[in-house]
């Protein structure tokens, strides 16, 4: 039955079995139709394809380490770099006598600087570690 | 466990842009896997989408996805139905995707095939009608009219539970039934 000569009956009124012919008859002839229409890839150029990218991504996976290596090596650097400059400022002004533990000055720069040093490169790390896996 | 150099490392680089690279399947075996199903996926794609260049996209995506899984599948029943799985889930996440407003059911009607005459107006009618339904009843009544699956198989590819399928399919057909009842009447 073609929806042409098919009778106009309202919602309520289809039967379970008219509801089931109308959509069977609908669906069959899209699926039909989809069948005519589709002009899939190759299976060679699909596979081919599938190929290359699973290379890349290994690639990409093999790069990662030495990215976050390269990070935490340069957050280091520059973490150390900042604790021998404190020691020198330290050094130059004549403040590194013989020290106890009763007598240091949490205050003083000998203290504040290469904590500072250390709080920098706990942050540098945690900057670079957070920008490597956001670009992920 | 040994400690990796940055010489074994760049090794590692070297071998990976050159070796094949391991996917859940051998050539042969989804060559043949593909020229059974990628018709009938193309055809589910385009029709739940509403969108042929969509189809496009996922249809290369789904093949991807399954070529790169880990799953053990026990027949290729299984198989087929884990990548309807996969390119329902595409479709999914697509339609999410921030993108411009649009009438899915027109959408839906321009991906008539060329044709002329009152076939291609009764498809056009057809179209529109599916592009009224919800995606998962579209492709509910894809999976069971024109892919034959049963109600066991819709709810493993749409993530419901196989119990609920009978009434939510009863629902989608008595509201496509209407809608091309209507469309008919004007």
């Amino acid at each position: 039955m073609t929806p042409v000569d098919r009778p106009q009956l309202s919602d309520a009124e289809l039967t379970d079995a008219e509801v089931e012919a109308i959509v069977r008859e609908a669906i069959a002839a899209e699926a039909s139709s989809a069948r005519c229409e589709a002009s899939p890839p190759s299976s060679a150029i699909v596979w081919w394809r599938a190929q290359m990218r699973a290379r890349q991504e290994a690639t990409r996976a093999v790069e990662r380490p030495l990215t976050i290596v390269h990070a935490i090596a340069i957050a280091c650097g520059l973490g150390l770099l900042l604790s021998i400059a404190g020691v020198a400022v330290a050094l130059l002004e004549g403040w590194a006598g013989p020290v106890s533990l009763a007598t240091i000055d949490l205050t003083s720069r000998w203290i504040t600087l290469p904590a500072t040093a250390m709080l920098v490169s706990a942050l540098v790390t945690s900057v670079a570690v957070y920008v490597i896996f956001a670009d992920e | 466990m040994a400690e990796a150099t940055f010489v074994d490392l760049a090794r590692l680089q070297a071998d990976a842009d050159t070796a094949d690279v391991a996917l859940a399947m051998d050539e042969e075996a989804f060559r043949a896997f593909y020229d059974r199903t990628s018709g009938a996926l193309w055809g589910y794609l385009s029709r739940i989408s509403g969108n042929r260049q969509m189809a496009d996209d996922l249809l290369q995506e789904s093949y991807y996805r399954l070529l790169k899984t880990t799953a053990v599948f026990e027949s290729e029943n299984h198989r087929r139905n884990y990548l309807y799985r996969i390119a329902t889930n595409l479709v999914r996440d697509t339609k999410r995707a921030p993108r411009p407003v649009f009438d899915e059911a027109i959408e839906m009607a321009n991906v008539a095939a060329p044709n002329t005459g009152a076939d291609t107006e009764s498809r056009t009618d057809v179209r529109r009608a599916l592009g009224r339904l919800k995606p998962r009843e579209r492709a509910m009544l894809w999976l069971a009219y024109a892919n034959g699956s049963s109600h066991a198989e819709i709810a493993d590819v749409l993530g419901l539970k196989t119990a609920s399928i009978k009434l939510l399919l009863f629902r989608a057909r008595r509201k496509l039934a209407a809608t091309l009842q209507r469309q008919e009447v004007r």
